[in-house]
């Protein structure tokens, strides 16, 4: 079971983290995307989850990866971003609803470049309880 | 506008072959290692029928399949949503599977344009549908 009290509490904002051009390329071609220089629509993944690591390993939160299943993802695009920007990311704990003695964690994520607020991202994790 | 860009209207309907060498190369670029997607032994401790693959690597598939549609039908579209709930997994044998997807046009509302997009594979519908919209320039 996950600590609900982490529910509303935001982790520090990453620092900044460069959308290399080989990253935005190696990831299309595992897509089989044509390389056209903007971020792929699903790229911020790459970043976003690995900015709630300090979250997927806090003792205290109780999250065992190992149970995990992704359930569902949306990505809100305020603005086009292109290989070469500089993002961080700020994740916010959501939700965390219990159905079944299973735990649904929702998380948002703001990715920000120079100029602001470039994308939101939302991942909702299945965490499957003792009895499954 | 494009004329076929009408509620309802199908859009595109393709299909695209999954192998586990796929999903190596999809670990490789995003980061996610974990082991259900790439090691039968792996997927099978953890309940799972076999390997699966990543949810994001079907959600990419699906992005793939609206930019060839966009690419193919000369619309140059800017997406701003995109969101998809994984319902079932794409199980990949070691022979490999399919996926194939087919968008239609959900709403049009001036120059946006909302498509539902569905993927099945081994004859499950693995998304519940997938939202796309899309701001045509």
């Amino acid at each position: 079971m996950l600590n609900t009290s982490y529910v509303g509490r935001s982790l520090p904002t990453t620092e900044p983290v460069a959308v290399t051009a080989e990253s935005v390329t190696r990831f299309a071609e595992a897509l089989g995307l044509a390389d056209t220089g903007l971020v792929p629509p699903t790229y911020l993944i790459s970043l976003t989850l690995p900015a709630a690591d300090r979250l997927i390993d806090d003792p205290d939160f109780g999250l065992d990866w190992s149970r995990v299943l992704h359930r569902e993802q949306r990505f809100a695009y305020h603005r086009e971003l292109r290989a070469g920007a500089e993002v961080t990311c700020a994740v916010t704990v959501e939700s965390i609803k219990t159905v079944a003695g299973s735990d649904l964690l929702s998380l948002r994520t703001e990715v920000r470049d120079a100029e602001g607020l470039a994308a939101e991202v939302w991942t909702t994790l299945f965490v499957a309880g003792d009895a499954q | 506008m494009q004329p076929e860009l009408e509620a309802g209207a199908v859009v595109f309907s393709t299909s695209y072959p999954v192998a586990r060498a796929d999903l190596q190369r999809y670990a490789d670029a995003s980061g996610d290692h974990n082991p259900i997607h790439l090691d039968e032994a792996a997927a099978k401790a953890a309940g799972l029928p076999d390997v699966i693959a990543h949810g994001m690597y079907t959600m990419g598939l699906v992005s793939r399949a609206i930019l060839e549609w966009l690419a193919a039908a000369g619309v140059d579209a800017r997406m701003t949503e995109f969101s998809a709930r994984f319902a079932k997994p794409v199980v990949v044998p070691a022979g490999g599977t399919a996926v194939e997807i087919e968008g239609k046009v959900r709403r049009v509302e001036g120059d946006t344009v909302e498509i539902a997009v569905t993927a099945t594979s081994a004859g499950e519908r693995v998304l519940a549908p997938a939202r796309a919209t899309l701001v045509v320039r």
